[in-house]
């Protein structure tokens, strides 16, 4: 029968105990917290597990190709900065496929909020090593060990200016939700590094690992103002340090732009253009 | 071979000595006397030294390429008069510089034409300006040989030199009166006298500028780029226009950036563009059929250079266009436009962006280093541009599932799309094949019936089409290209003229939906043809007996970098008629 699905969006497809469930609760949570109107969000989905949820979340979507959700989403928030934009991306996309967009816009700081879901895998591939797998670790296209050591993205991101950095884990749903919220409602470039659980691929990682090998921040004491200190925690491997690293206050990408200034892209009228002034340069 | 009232003018020396400054003066003082102008320059890969040329050709009344018998070359470094021996005559004269080069004219043997040394540095210096404004002195000496309006010059030295203030305008203009007072009194009579063509107003830009400013006519909101040769001007053009325009340019990180970036912009409901030259394009490739699958509006500039890979930078050629009418996974409707000229590429560009939203889909408008950066001679009778925006919902409503049913089959194919903001318009722009929310399918009749969709515009697009470039002359032979070849062919037909030989001319300026009816009914009209085109296996042959079963033996291909001259249109002419 030609039929089409009788329920949208569809219920998620992603393997039991997959931490991408926690996350999707927690942007939930965090959308309907946040008290902004749900069409002013677009969700920007890179490929793989994580984005996935394009299919399975009730908001204006995008569903990029692999490594390239950044982009898009920056060309959102050029077009209309009255939007939020969320991108929603695995480790592989980020870390590794689209590496200089990550690089690049960060330091644009660009006002879009990036949720990375770090499994330490690309697991809708079935679990081949990504940027941050650890080094020495087994996996199909590493059959003898992983020869990388893993990035460390959130130094990287300390080092290269983004102005909000921080690293939760998908299994502490309202910090990790709370989290997004202050993502949302900073004005620049957001990273969230979200540890996540990939049962399948990456057993080891279990929800005990993540509870013996993570500590929270705030646990530790530290200042998110401070930049030097906040390298530091994000270069720190035997126990993870869970929380915000680094927050700055300083002007978004569009709030640079010397044409946004009156209005929104989309706002300028361009219905009738008047180009003999332009044109004197030419005769 | 000369062409009556033109005159070929060339500029030589080492990059970064401000060669491309001097040819666009000596261009807009010939433009000014009311004369058309087609400007060509060379220069190779490198920031300073190397050899540089800008050359003018110009007539009275139409100028569309370059010629290669010169009336003056300037000769601002020692380089120069070796490296254009063949394009001299008797009658051709060459301004030197003895004391500045330490040039012993006499030990350039074939060097023909009349020599004059011009010590430029020295009357620039006289003049009281620096040696930089020897350039002046070399302008005011061309403008006297070739009997131009000293005055018209000062006009525009003021206009370029303006904002420099009053004293640089003035020592410029010293300088130039100078070199027209030394070669009045060592040449004696002018070569030639360029009476003014009054009210002819022309405005002269190159291929990158028509496209820019096509593009701002056409409502352009935001347009990424990386640089690369020879699109690079498009970015540089916008940039600069970017405040009085009031649009958004943003280079970004690499090509594949730039353009999901643009793709991101439209579906946010601006008018978006990105450009590139084939290295560049080639990293765009997948996010073409993104654009195309997400039914994203989006127009893209390629601009064509000698390949494979890096080939020659700032050379020509036409080798991308198969690539083109192809590039991305499996197939999806897509417009391609091949302006032939400046004005054409602004116009087209301006259309572009309205086909792009209307059909939502890909438009790529391809040009090549000659069309990219030579200048041409235009006129446009208006300058105020109306845009309608198409495919917009207004008011946008879910239906029972709770979404907006974007990509809804409708009997054009196009559904109207809503924008994110907006109450209600909740979708799915996916990269993945999808249903009619966008949400991802693996359904089989859900793809063929969203690739049917998709495939439907394509009928609709080809009511668009536009008609070739048509020369019906009469003509023993008709001579058939696209692109940026229209103006050699036009030239090559007024030499041919001269001797009696009629040709006709079809440039194909809409390579996409091809225009199969327009091009096999003045082909099969019984006159041969021959297809000239900047590749080595005849791929634009290749498309015409795709789309029409027509073939020929005749063929002109160049891919040496160089583009057509009008003497090789000529020679080609004449050979394959006696043959």
């Amino acid at each position: 029968m030609n039929q089409l699905p009788t329920k949208y969006p569809y219920l998620p497809t992603w393997c039991p105990g997959c931490g991408n469930f926690g996350i999707m609760n927690a942007i939930k949570m965090a959308i309907l917290k946040s008290g902004i109107p749900r069409e002013k969000f677009v969700v920007v989905y890179d490929i793989g597990c994580a984005g996935n949820m394009a299919d399975f979340l009730d908001l204006y979507g995008f569903h990029g190709l692999h490594g390239r959700a950044l982009p898009p989403a920056a060309g959102i928030k050029l077009a209309n900065h009255d939007l939020k934009v969320i991108v929603v991306i695995g480790d592989g996309g980020c870390y590794g496929e689209g590496a200089t967009h990550f690089i690049n816009l960060m330091r644009g700081n660009h006002d879009i909020t990036v949720l990375v879901h770090d499994n330490h895998r690309y697991s809708l591939t079935t679990g081949q090593m990504s940027p941050t797998t650890d080094q020495g670790t087994k996996t199909k296209s590493t059959p003898e060990g992983a020869l990388e050591v893993p990035m460390k993205p959130l130094a990287l991101a300390v080092s290269n200016h983004a102005t909000f950095i921080a690293r939760e884990f998908s299994g502490n749903i309202p910090q990790l939700s709370m989290r997004i919220g202050q993502a949302i409602a900073h004005e620049g470039f957001s990273l969230i590094d979200t540890l996540q659980i990939c049962s399948v691929y990456n057993p080891t990682q279990d929800l005990k690992w993540y509870k013996e090998h993570t500590v929270g921040l705030e646990m530790i004491g530290h200042d998110p103002s401070d930049k030097a200190a906040a390298w530091a925690r994000a270069m720190e491997e035997d126990k993870l340090p869970v929380g915000l690293f680094y927050q700055e206050k300083r002007p978004a990408y569009h709030q640079l732009v010397s044409e946004l200034q009156s209005a929104t892209l989309l706002n300028h009228d361009k219905s009738v253009v008047k180009m003999d002034e332009l044109l004197n340069e030419y005769r | 071979m000369r062409i009556e009232n033109s005159l070929n003018w060339k500029v030589g020396g080492a990059a970064g000595e401000g060669i491309m400054t001097t040819g666009l003066i000596f261009s807009k003082v010939v433009a000014r006397h009311g004369w058309q102008v087609f400007d060509y320059t060379e220069y190779p890969s490198l920031i300073t030294g190397g050899h540089n040329t800008y050359q003018v050709y110009a007539q009275t009344n139409f100028a569309s390429s370059q010629a290669k018998i010169l009336d003056v070359l300037v000769a601002m470094d020692k380089n120069t008069l070796g490296l254009h021996l063949d394009e001299l005559s008797d009658q051709s004269i060459i301004l030197y510089d003895s004391q500045d080069d330490k040039i012993k004219i006499d030990e350039y043997a074939g060097l023909k034409g009349k020599k004059v040394d011009l010590p430029m540095v020295s009357l620039a210096q006289q003049a009281g300006g620096t040696r930089l404004m020897a350039n002046n002195v070399a302008l005011g000496a061309s403008i006297y040989l070739l009997g131009l309006d000293l005055g018209v010059l000062n006009g525009v030295i003021s206009d370029i030199f303006g904002r420099k203030g009053e004293e640089v305008v003035k020592e410029n203009q010293a300088a130039a009166k100078a070199g027209y007072d030394f070669v009045m009194n060592s040449v004696g009579s002018p070569l030639m006298t360029v009476a003014k063509n009054e009210g002819k107003n022309y405005l002269t830009m190159t291929g990158n500028e028509a496209v820019s400013l096509g593009a701002i006519a056409g409502g352009l909101q935001l347009y990424a780029a990386y640089p690369m040769t020879p699109s690079s001007s498009i970015l540089h053009t916008l940039a600069a226009k970017a405040s009085e325009a009031d649009i958004v340019v943003k280079h970004a990180e690499d090509e594949i950036g730039v353009i999901n970036m643009a793709i991101g912009a439209s579906f946010a409901g601006v008018r978006a563009a990105c450009g590139s030259s084939g290295g560049g394009f080639a990293y765009m490739t997948e996010a073409l059929g993104l654009a195309g699958v997400a039914e994203v509006p989006l127009v893209v500039f390629e601009s064509m250079r000698p390949g494979p890979a890096l080939g020659m930078p700032t050379w020509t050629a036409q080798g991308d266009l198969q690539f083109i009418l192809t590039a991305s996974q499996d197939e999806f409707p897509r417009f391609v436009l091949t302006p032939g000229d400046a004005t054409e590429s602004f116009h087209m560009t301006r259309l572009a962006f309205e086909l792009a939203e209307k059909y939502q889909t890909l438009v790529i408008v391809v040009l090549d280093k000659h069309l990219s950066e030579s200048r041409y001679t235009m006129t446009l009778d208006v300058t105020e541009f109306k845009n309608e925006r198409h495919g917009f919902a207004q008011a946008p409503a879910l239906d029972s599932v709770g979404f907006y049913p974007r990509y809804e089959v409708t009997e054009s194919g196009v559904h109207e799309r809503s924008i994110p903001g907006q109450v209600g318009g909740n979708y799915i722009a996916n990269s993945y094949e999808h249903d009619k929310y966008g949400f991802a399918t693996e359904e089989g009749w859900v793809r063929v019936e969203q690739m049917d969709k998709r495939n439907k515009k394509f009928e609709m697009m080809k009511r668009e089409i536009l008609p070739p470039y048509i020369e019906d002359n009469g003509g023993e032979i008709t001579l058939v290209g696209f692109g940026s070849t229209k103006g050699a062919l036009q030239a090559g037909r007024e030499l041919l003229d001269k001797e009696g030989i009629k040709v006709n001319i079809l440039n194909v300026s809409w390579m996409w939906p091809f225009p199969i009816q327009a091009v096999t009914d003045f082909l099969n009209k019984g006159v041969p043809f021959a297809i000239v085109e900047g590749n080595s296996t005849g791929q634009f042959a290749n498309v015409l007996r795709q789309e029409t079963g027509l073939t020929t033996e005749y063929h002109f291909r160049k891919y040496d970098g160089r583009p057509f001259y009008p003497h090789e249109i000529f020679e080609f002419v004449k050979n394959t008629l006696q043959k």
